[in-house]
């Protein structure tokens, strides 16, 4: 079986960064990986999302409908966008941050009546499908570690969370020890660990989890 | 971490891009020359060339267009060397001339060239289906499907063009090209660089009139020479367990099969065909592998490129084969493939219960009804905005005075313009249209035509209708959007600066110095943050009796503060002053700036961590309350 992680944000947060770091952990534990990427003109601000797919017998770059495990959402509204593909009762990591596109301040503009989306409402109807979501403060947490910069190793201890999830956590801190530049490593661990701590705290009533 | 994996000695497993793989497989076949056009999906082949040049001896250019790409790899090739190219689907039209042709010289040193189709049109303007290239040009064609896959056939791709003497193309889709996964690598062995002295090489690389016609002869035993190789090849894969039902296909579709067959229940229950060789085709083992079967399914996305073949080869060897494709109505030609589209195709054919996945989408559609779109936009800071602004106003000071236009747009960051808020083009086609259009509109409208391109896209392609607008008398605006880097693929170098691939320095070729030599008469260049002057000038241009160009420079934003931070240099974002604004939104109704967004006094608030302090919008503000740092929290 595989294990499939449906990765989603806004262009310019380090999706493919964050993907690369898993996928040479998974190389590292001889575990089979393959991801369909979409960046390039979604760069701009656009909407970028990565699937992930881990296991022998992960063929296709694309999940299949309602077959991810993980939806993790580096922005609020974009888990919404995606949410066809995760399983039903499955697992959503959801950075509490909002970025508006300029399309809706726009229509806040010529409609005064008119209001900007709020994450209450995005997690109401995440919460719906049904899923298990741990809403992750990752830039408190990025800054608690020391960095504003390590909201994604925020989300790999967050994964490291996840019982199910098929990568060794050793795996995982080798391959950020050598993709972050040299002097961000501690903080980048440290961001590891307060994101692991996170998604546990969120996540363990209702899914096996890791401490 | 990608050019350590790159440069490894050892067979070793390494998570890779397919597009990362490409470039190992072509390393490891020892390639001297490389030379590309950046375009979507193939962008990243060039630029990991590029950050690996140092560890290696290749010669590597960014050429101005796909077609001198090409006949820079076929200038190698003439004399032995190992060459590379690739580009994007459309690319292919620009290069076919070359490409054509050199299927009847032939080549010598090995010459790959890949072309990066977009099935669904993420980053282009069609979808074009490069497979026909292949037959067009009497030129072999292979189609990975998977990192892997693209690597062992680039460098066998090589072996290939030496051993027929004629170019190959690999040919993918974005979802190959835009692909990871961990690829075992091979050794790597490489020679010296070394110039060869033609003399020593010395053979006739020419084609016309009777010569042409021997080489077509030549050409069409070479392509049956390559059929019969093709038949050996392990790229085409027969699975066989003996059923009367098989599925032929072929690059990522392929793996959308046996995903597909997983949910279906139905692994190891037909026979499958998965073609490597798309181009010529093996005819003897789609033959043998049809003739045990009464259906057949053909997978494959776009034009029923292999499954016309599945008919034709039906006729010969199983008349009554039935046969599912595009064809027969169970796929469309329309978009790119998923594992669910073919899943349920499959279980109609096979008649099995199709698996639901409508409701899944239905309910997530009614979910997300609260959410806005995220179109791609201008960044914070980049410089077509502001130039866009300034148009818009001069635009409308020509519509106070009864004056219209017809505005040509092109391709580059600016082609944004179509997405909303900002929709304003009335056309947008391909590298350098605008400028040709604006000739055939000079002709034929009562407006003024107004044609864009940017510093890229003008030496690609717009030059020579630049010549022809001189030389026919023609007249329009041509505004040309200089921010130094080809923005769109990722910021690569072009003419407009010193700056090479690999870091290295060429000379400057200036935009000004090429419209004054063809003999334009108005050319002016402005700042393009200077949005108030640019009023004044665009509205010149648009009035002035002849071809107008304006050159609106300023480095891409994004590069521009990449090479801030890299230097450590500060930026400083603006803040609102909320004591100032009184909401009257002329910075949100005219900029558009995704730093924007309201504050819970529905007054506009800048994001500290996407503006990067251009100051434009600070210009625009009638109330003066947009400032640097001294303003409140």
């Amino acid at each position: 079986m595989s294990y499939n992680v449906f990765l989603c944000g806004v262009g310019g947060q380090g999706l493919v960064l964050l993907t690369s770091v898993i996928g040479s952990a998974c190389a590292k534990s001889g575990l089979k990986a393959v991801t369909g990427e979409m960046y390039g003109l979604s760069q701009r601000s656009g909407s970028v999302f990565v699937h992930l797919r881990i296991g022998d017998d992960a063929y296709s770059p694309l999940i299949p409908y309602g077959s991810a495990d993980v939806l993790l959402s580096l922005e609020s509204i974009e888990a919404l966008r995606y949410l066809e593909f995760l399983k039903k009762s499955g697992i959503i990591l959801l950075n509490d941050r909002i970025v508006h596109p300029p399309i809706e301040t726009s229509k806040l503009v010529t409609d005064r009546t008119a209001n900007y989306v709020a994450i209450e409402e995005i997690v109401a109807r995440l919460q719906s499908w049904p899923a298990n979501i741990a809403l992750i403060k990752a830039l408190d947490l990025a800054k608690q570690a020391g960095n504003a910069l390590t909201e994604n190793s925020v989300f790999l201890g967050c994964l490291s969370a996840i019982k199910a999830f098929p990568v060794e956590e050793n795996a995982i801190v080798e391959s950020i020890v050598e993709a972050v530049p040299k002097k961000t490593v501690e903080q980048n661990l440290s961001a590891f660990k307060l994101g692991k701590k996170a998604a546990f705290d969120g996540l363990c009533k209702n899914v096996e989890c890791r401490e | 971490m990608v050019l350590e994996n790159l440069v490894l000695q050892e067979n070793k497993k390494v998570f890779l891009l397919c597009n990362e793989a490409i470039v190992r497989g072509a390393l490891e076949a020892d390639v001297k020359v490389v030379a590309f056009y950046p375009g979507a999906p193939a962008s990243e082949i060039l630029d990991t060339f590029s950050e690996a040049a140092g560890s290696f001896d290749y010669r590597m250019e960014i050429s101005t267009n796909e077609k001198v790409a090409l006949e820079v790899c076929a200038g190698a090739s003439f004399a032995g060397l190992r060459s590379l190219t690739a580009m994007k689907s459309v690319g292919t039209n620009v290069a076919a001339d070359t490409l054509f042709t050199l299927g009847y010289t032939g080549v010598q040193g090995g010459l790959v060239m890949i072309i990066a189709d977009d099935p669904h049109a993420h980053s282009s303007q069609t979808e074009q289906d490069g497979r026909f290239f292949a037959p067009a040009s009497y030129i072999p064609m292979l189609e990975p499907a998977t990192p892997q896959e693209a690597k062992d056939m680039t460098k066998k791709a090589f072996e290939i063009s030496e051993k027929f003497r004629v170019p190959v193309i690999i040919r993918t889709v974005t979802r190959v090209n835009h692909q990871s996964g961990v690829v075992q690598l091979d050794r790597m062995e490489r020679k010296p660089f070394a110039r060869v002295k033609w003399v020593d090489v010395k053979q006739r690389f020419y084609t016309l009139g009777e010569i042409a016609r021997q080489n077509k002869l030549k050409m069409l035993e070479r392509t049956a020479a390559l059929r019969a190789e093709f038949e050996q090849s392990n790229f085409n894969v027969v699975t066989e367990v003996g059923a009367d039902v098989g599925i032929v296909t072929s690059s990522v579709s392929y793996l959308y099969v046996l995903e597909a067959l997983k949910m279906l229940n139905q692994v190891s229950k037909v026979n499958l065909l998965k073609i490597g060789t798309s181009y010529p085709l093996p005819e003897k083992t789609v033959a043998s592998f049809i003739q045990k079967l009464k259906k057949v399914i053909v997978v494959e996305e776009l034009s029923p490129f292999l499954e016309k073949e599945v008919y034709v080869i039906a006729k010969k060897v199983k008349p009554d084969l039935e046969i599912f494709g595009k064809l027969s109505g169970v796929f469309s030609e329309a978009w790119e493939y998923n594992p669910n589209i073919v899943a349920k195709a499959l279980a109609s054919v096979l008649s099995l219960p199709s698996p639901q996945f409508e409701e899944f989408i239905d309910e997530a559609r009614k979910l997300r009804t609260i959410i806005p779109d995220r179109f791609p936009t201008f960044c914070a800071g980049c410089p077509h905005r502001a130039t866009f602004v300034a148009l818009n106003q001069a635009f409308r000071i020509q519509k106070a005075k009864g004056k219209s236009h017809f505005f040509a747009s092109d391709i580059g960051c600016y082609s944004m313009w179509v997405f909303p808020p900002i929709a304003e083009p009335d056309s947008s086609l391909c590298m350098g249209a605008s400028v040709g259009l604006a000739n055939g509109l000079s002709y034929s409208i009562e407006e003024r035509p107004v044609a864009v391109v940017g510093d890229s896209t003008f030496y690609h392609a717009a030059i020579p209708a630049i010549i022809d607008a001189v030389h026919n008398g023609n007249k329009f605006t041509l505004i040309i959007l200089d921010n130094s880097v080809t923005a769109m693929t990722g910021q690569q170098p072009n003419p407009s600066t010193t700056n090479l691939a690999a870091g290295k320095l060429g000379k400057q070729v200036s935009i000004e110095s090429i419209c004054r030599a063809i003999g334009l008469e108005f050319v002016e260049t402005v700042d393009s943050y200077d949005v108030k002057n640019n009023v004044d000038v665009f509205s010149r241009a648009l009035e002035f009796d002849g071809v107008a160009a304006v050159i609106s420079r300023r480095e891409c934003a994004l590069y521009h503060d990449r090479n801030k931070r890299r230097k450590g240099e500060p930026i400083v974002p603006l803040r609102v002053d909320k004591e100032v604004c009184k909401r009257p939104y002329t910075c949100m109704r005219t900029f558009y700036c995704p730093a924007y967004e309201l504050d819970e006094d529905r007054q506009p608030r800048i994001s500290q961590e996407l503006c990067d302090g251009c100051s434009v919008c600070a210009e625009l503000c009638p109330l003066g309350s947009v400032k640097r740092k001294e303003a409140g929290p």
